[in-house]
């Protein structure tokens, strides 16, 4: 268990921002920089690690989503459909956690950097679907009214066993290593359930709250989470998030994104090289 | 914006404010050293705010629902729930037995 110190609660507070910041321009949680930083840099085990970063995903969950409520970005009755499955999988992933050995999760922590740096890459240029305006949104469905084109944005949900599935697993790593669990499931709410990118990013921002806290309850409950880290972690990141909000996403974030794929490319391979020793 | 809406983004902020003046209160005694035995539970206090907050947002839906008459999204949201207690009870378990 790491020594709570001034020293590095206030480093914890600054890579808060950096993650929260990045986090907010790049469209993902903070937790998947969060991590790895202090697993390697600070050689947390990865359950406190990812214990410190569940309680980041849930106060940015909040305060993302009460800030959008009423907006109808956030397609409520989809989320809390797929927050059957999320916690479940987070429930589990929790479990799992407490049982793998250090090295076991510090490989499937590489795994998942490397995959979310190819989803990362892939989805430099986003595809801009067109939809049909006159389209009945169905039980499941939603719209909202974008400001950029002026136009309501009408979809219907395609494909719900896909997103099931898609839940599950982003709940299931989400509380395994400590991630929010967006980058797995608004790829694929996007491209093939037919869920506008926006409405499925605010969607899946608004479901890792529950989804983090089904993983957090089981971290608290085991005394994995350090009082003092875990709120200097949280102020941090809602300070960078806030303030990755303000500078707003912009096109301009193309290299950023390209950069960050790489760092989690070298992440990936540091883990693996931690996890052989 | 509906009813349920309205509620759902009240106790959000509400959750945030709370648990982030609590964690930034106990984060700040108990860095100072000023005064250690408000700090820890101050900071207890804030993380357990924090994780009840999403729970708080899971209650308010389903009770709405059933007010509502939604029994589909009523029963989701009640599942939501339990799943959220068994995380409870698999670290009651844990802590027996390891």
């Amino acid at each position: 268990m790491p020594q709570a110190t001034p020293f590095l609660a206030s480093v914890i507070f600054v890579a808060g921002i950096v993650a929260g910041g990045l986090g907010a321009l790049l469209g993902l949680g903070g937790g998947i920089f969060l991590v790895p930083f202090l697993n390697l840099a600070f050689n947390f085990p990865i359950t406190i690690a990812a214990a410190i970063s569940l309680t980041t995903v849930i106060a940015t969950s909040s305060s993302v989503s009460a800030g959008r409520t009423g907006k109808h970005l956030i397609n409520m009755r989809f989320g809390m459909l797929l927050e059957v499955v999320t916690a479940a999988g987070s429930l589990l992933g929790g479990v799992t956690a407490q049982l793998l050995a250090q090295s076991t999760l510090q490989r499937l922590f590489g795994v998942t950097a490397m995959i979310v740096a190819v989803i990362m890459m892939t989805r430099l240029k986003r595809r801009n679907v067109i939809l049909d305006p006159s389209i009945d949104p169905g039980v499941l469905g939603g719209e909202y009214y974008e400001e950029e084109s002026g136009c309501v944005v009408r979809y219907q949900v395609k494909r719900l066993p896909v997103a099931i599935a898609a839940s599950f697993l982003a709940g299931n790593v989400s509380s395994l290593l400590g991630i929010g669990g967006g980058i797995i499931k608004v790829p694929v709410l996007n491209a093939w359930c037919g869920v506008p990118l926006r409405a499925a990013a605010a969607t899946s921002a608004f479901m890792i709250g529950v989804t983090a806290t089904a993983g957090a309850i089981i971290y608290y409950g085991r005394g994995q989470i350090v009082p003092v880290l875990a709120a200097a972690a949280v102020l941090g990141v809602q300070v960078g998030s806030w303030g990755g909000m303000r500078v707003g996403q912009r096109a301009s974030a193309m290299w950023l994104k390209a950069m960050m794929a790489a760092l989690l490319v070298v992440v990936s391979a540091l883990m693996f090289v931690r996890a052989g020793r | 914006m509906t009813r349920l809406e309205r509620s759902i983004g009240m106790v959000l902020r509400a959750g945030v404010a709370v648990s982030s003046a609590c964690l930034a209160a106990g984060l700040l005694l108990s860095l100072s050293g000023l005064a250690a035995s408000i700090a820890t539970p101050l900071l207890q206090t804030g993380i357990l705010v924090l994780i009840c907050t999403p729970a708080a947002r899971v209650l308010i839906s389903t009770v709405e629902y059933v007010t509502q008459g939604d029994w589909q999204f009523a029963a989701l949201t009640a599942i939501v729930l339990l799943e959220l207690i068994a995380s409870a009870v698999a670290a009651l378990v844990f802590n027996r037995r390891l």
